[in-house]
Formats: C-alpha cells, structure tokens, sequence
C-alpha cells in the first residue's frame, strides 16, 4: 500500500506567503493546505487531522502560538512550526511553551525541510 | 509676573544682592596679590590626585593656561558685575568641565578649597574691622554657592540633554523595527518565488542571461536581509559580544565595508599585534560610518588616517581623522544627535549609533576641536585583549 503523503496546513496572513511555502513542500511531497488567519484556521485543522502545522507567529486575532495550543487540544500529537520575523525571547518562548519549533523569518527553506522532514 | 531666570532665581535663594557685589568689589584688592599661590596650591592638588588628574590630558603647557584661566576667573568672581552676561560666560565655563567629563564631586572640593583659601585671606588681612570680615565673608560664600549652582546647572542640562537624545533614538529605533518587520515578509515572498522560480524553469535557470538576473534577485534580497537584521539589532539595542580583535584587521574590513573609492587613501598606523576586546561587528560598523563620512565630506578624494595612542587606565584612543573641510563650529554640539544631519540623504542616524555603541563598550567618541579637516576620538577602556 503507497504511504499517504504527510500532510500540512500552512497559516500566514500574507496570502502569497502563505501560497509559496505550501508550493514548496509540495514540491517537497507534502500534501499542503493554506489559510489566511486563525478563524480559517481552526476548523480546517480539525477537520482534516493534518500530521503538520506551520504557522506564523503574528496573526489577526490570536497568534501562532495560541492557534498551535488550540488544534493541539484536540490534535495532540500534531508536531508544529511557529514562524516570525520577531525573534524576539518572549515571541520564542511562546512559541516552545505551546509545544512548537520556533524558525525566525526569512525562513531558511533547508531549516524548515529539516524540521519537517524530522 | 515676569518668571525669572535660573540665575536671577538662585541669587534670590542665596540672598545675593548688589551690596554682596559691593562687598565683593571691597575685596578684590586685598585679595588679589593671593590669587597666584591660591592658583598655584590649586593644581598642586590636582596633580596629586589621580581622580582628578585625568580629566587635564594636555601635560604643563594646560595646566599653564589653566591656572591663568582660574585668576582671571576669581577677577571676575569679585570684580563682577553679576549679571545675566556673566552667568552665560560661567555657563561657559561650567559646560567645558562638562565636556572634559570632570566628575561633579571635584567640583565641590576644588570650589570649596578656594573658598577656604580665600576666608582664610580675609581673616588674615582685613584686622580691626569685624564688620568688614562680616560683610565680604558672606559675600563671597554666596558667589561661590552661585558659582556651584551655575556649575551643577550645566552638568544638569548636559544630563537632559542626552536623556533626550536616548528617547529619540528609542522612538526612532521603534519606527526602524517596525518597518524592518514589515519588510521582511515581502521580502520572504520574493526570496520563496524565486526559490519556486528556479524549481520550474528547471534546467533553464542555468542559462546565463536567466541565471544572471536569478542571482542578481538572490543576492540583492540577501541583502536586504542583511540591511534590516543590522537595522533590527541596532534598534534593539544589542550588548556588545566582546571577544579579542584585531584593529588592524577590523579597520580594512571596515575600509571595505565602506567601499572607499581608489581616490580616498586611508593611511592606517595600527600595529599588527594590537588586539581589542570588543564586540567586532559593532565596532566594524562605528568605523565604517566614520569613514562614510569623511568620504562624503572629502567628496571622493582625499586622506584619511586612522592611529591610535595610549588612553587612560591601560585603555587605547583610536583617532579616525580626515583632510576635508571639517566641521562648522555651530554643528559641533549637534552632531551626535539623533536625526540630526546636515547631509541631502543622510539619515542623522549614523554618529548616534556611533555614540550608543561606543557608551555599550564603556567608551566615548568625541570630536577633537584641532584645526584642518574633521578627527574622531573613540577611546576605548582597558580594551587590550
């Protein structure tokens, strides 16, 4: 029986960023879904038990570290990267205390690959 | 009711009037004739403490014209008149101490000596008139507490002075890193469609003139990168990563960083072996900026030198000095402030950094007031890796 590919929902508020990481895992063999905020969010990592969320840390309304705790309640084993250009401590520790690996933005592409692929 | 002035405010406090000024007149012949032992038992006592003695870095020939300085200023002291003008001229007086960073307590002993000297004139000298003991005694502890007030005055203003300065620089460190973070995201756009850019056109990106232009974006993103992570660390203010380098090395990387044309010589004395304990890329980028604008102000061409020579305390001075035009007398106080620039695109950012990066390494940079073109002065404290 084929594996089925790993799946991942990747949250950024910036549309086009959000559509180019998701193209890359794709080109990666991920199987990827996008969302713009948390509300979007939520539901669809509920709803279709991906094995990965990747997501930036400063969202409309809630931030990436709170989205994270949140799919996790239900989701527990679901592994998580938290991104940001704000590498500041209190952003990562946020980030480690949800549960998440924290990539500061630009994202090194090789970086994600290898948490992903961990 | 018209508010009044911090000099005419003070005198009120202190009880001064124009018979204190009088009183004052009465005794500036008899004494006069002590003026030069006072001077002269002055510097004694400076030169004999260490504390003191640094802040004189100009040898015999400035303790010279410091003494004569401090007669004539105890002419004035009791000759006068007191008023507004001669407050602005020991204001004066009062920011050069500031600027030579003399800690305020000398301050106090050095004035209190001469005001013991002097009491002691007077006692000595006025006999058989108690009253008159009376009246120039008082007179002269009220100008010397003026004196004192006058001094504190000016080391308050300087305080302020540089308050504002760090609150400027927050704020505009806050608009840097905001606008920084907001880059960043485009600028992660660009760097990821790229990425995907070269995926598709497969073998394609390798042919030159696609290639070139795929490397070009890559590079100038790199860049950008680089550009708002230095923004972002300066507005965060980092503390210095000190560890032993080497000046010579960091004042040629410096040379590069600033792409100084072929017409510009930088003439560096550094010795080969004259390592520092400091933060590199901090102290990289204080240079680099020194030697932007000299650049600018040399306009392309022209000398430029870096020295160095012995601090205090085992510290070292490195002197950044160019042949250009210099920089205008009424500029001098302006220049390390923030957002001050006298520069069509300058940011007023540069010699703030400087200064802050300085302070973070426990040192100073100054310009030196010497004729012919503009000389920076950082020192650094026992540096000497």
């Amino acid at each position: 029986m084929e594996k089925r590919p790993t799946t991942v929902l990747v949250v950024d508020d910036n549309q086009d960023l959000a559509e180019n990481i998701a193209e890359i895992l794709t080109l990666h063999g991920f199987a990827t879904v996008i969302a713009t905020s948390a509300e979007e969010a939520l539901p669809k990592a509920l709803a279709a038990r991906f094995d990965l969320l990747v997501t930036d840390f400063r969202l409309p309304g809630m931030t990436g570290a709170e989205l994270v705790r949140r799919v996790r309640e239900t989701l527990q084993t679901i592994r998580a990267v938290v991104m940001s250009a704000y590498t500041d401590d209190n952003t990562i520790a946020a980030a480690r205390a949800a549960g998440a690996t924290f990539l500061p933005k630009p994202v090194d592409l090789s970086a994600l690959s290898q948490v992903l692929a961990a | 009711m018209k508010e009044l002035t911090f000099f005419a405010n003070i005198k009120l406090y202190v009880g001064f009037t124009d018979a204190s000024s009088a009183a004052l007149r009465e005794l500036h012949p008899i004494a006069q004739p002590f003026f030069r032992p006072i001077v002269d038992d002055f510097y004694a006592a400076i030169e004999a403490h260490p504390g003191a003695r640094e802040a004189i870095t100009g040898g015999q020939a400035q303790i010279d014209r410091l003494k004569l300085t401090l007669i004539k200023w105890m002419d004035l002291m009791l000759l006068g008149p007191h008023d507004e003008e001669y407050y602005q001229l020991r204001a004066r007086i009062g920011r050069m101490h500031v600027r030579i960073a003399l800690p305020q307590q000398y301050m106090f002993t050095a004035m209190d000596r001469i005001r013991v000297r002097l009491l002691e004139v007077i006692r000595n000298e006025i006999l058989d008139d108690p009253a008159k003991v009376e009246r120039v005694a008082t007179a002269l502890n009220q100008i010397l507490d003026l004196e004192l007030a006058i001094m504190l005055e000016t080391y308050r203003e300087d305080l302020e002075t540089k308050n504002r300065n760090a609150e400027r620089l927050a704020t505009i460190g806050q608009f840097a890193a905001s606008i920084g973070h907001e880059l960043r995201n485009p600028l992660g756009v660009v760097e990821s469609s790229l990425y995907l850019l070269r995926q598709h056109l497969k073998r394609e990106a390798d042919a030159p003139a696609v290639k070139k232009h795929l490397d070009r974006i890559g590079s100038e993103v790199q860049r950008a990168n680089k550009t708002i992570h230095d923004l972002l660390d300066l507005a965060r203010n980092r503390p210095p990563q000190r560890r032993a380098t080497s000046l010579r090395e960091l004042v040629d990387s410096a040379g590069e960083a600033a792409l100084l044309p072929a017409a510009l010589t930088l003439h560096s004395s550094v010795p080969a072996d004259l390592a520092l304990n400091i933060d590199p890329d901090q102290i990289r980028q204080v240079l680099a900026n020194l030697f932007t604008n000299a650049m600018q102000a040399l306009k392309g061409r022209g000398q430029l030198w870096v020295e160095v020579e012995p601090g205090p305390d085992g510290g070292t001075k490195v002197r950044v000095r160019d042949d250009g035009p210099g920089i205008p007398n009424e500029e001098r106080n302006r220049i390390f402030e923030a957002l001050f620039t006298t520069k069509a695109k300058g940011s007023g950012l540069g010699l703030a950094l400087c200064r802050r990066i300085m302070e973070a390494h426990g040192g100073t940079i100054e310009l030196e007031a010497r004729p012919g073109g503009a000389s920076f002065l950082l020192t650094f404290p026992d540096g000497q890796a």
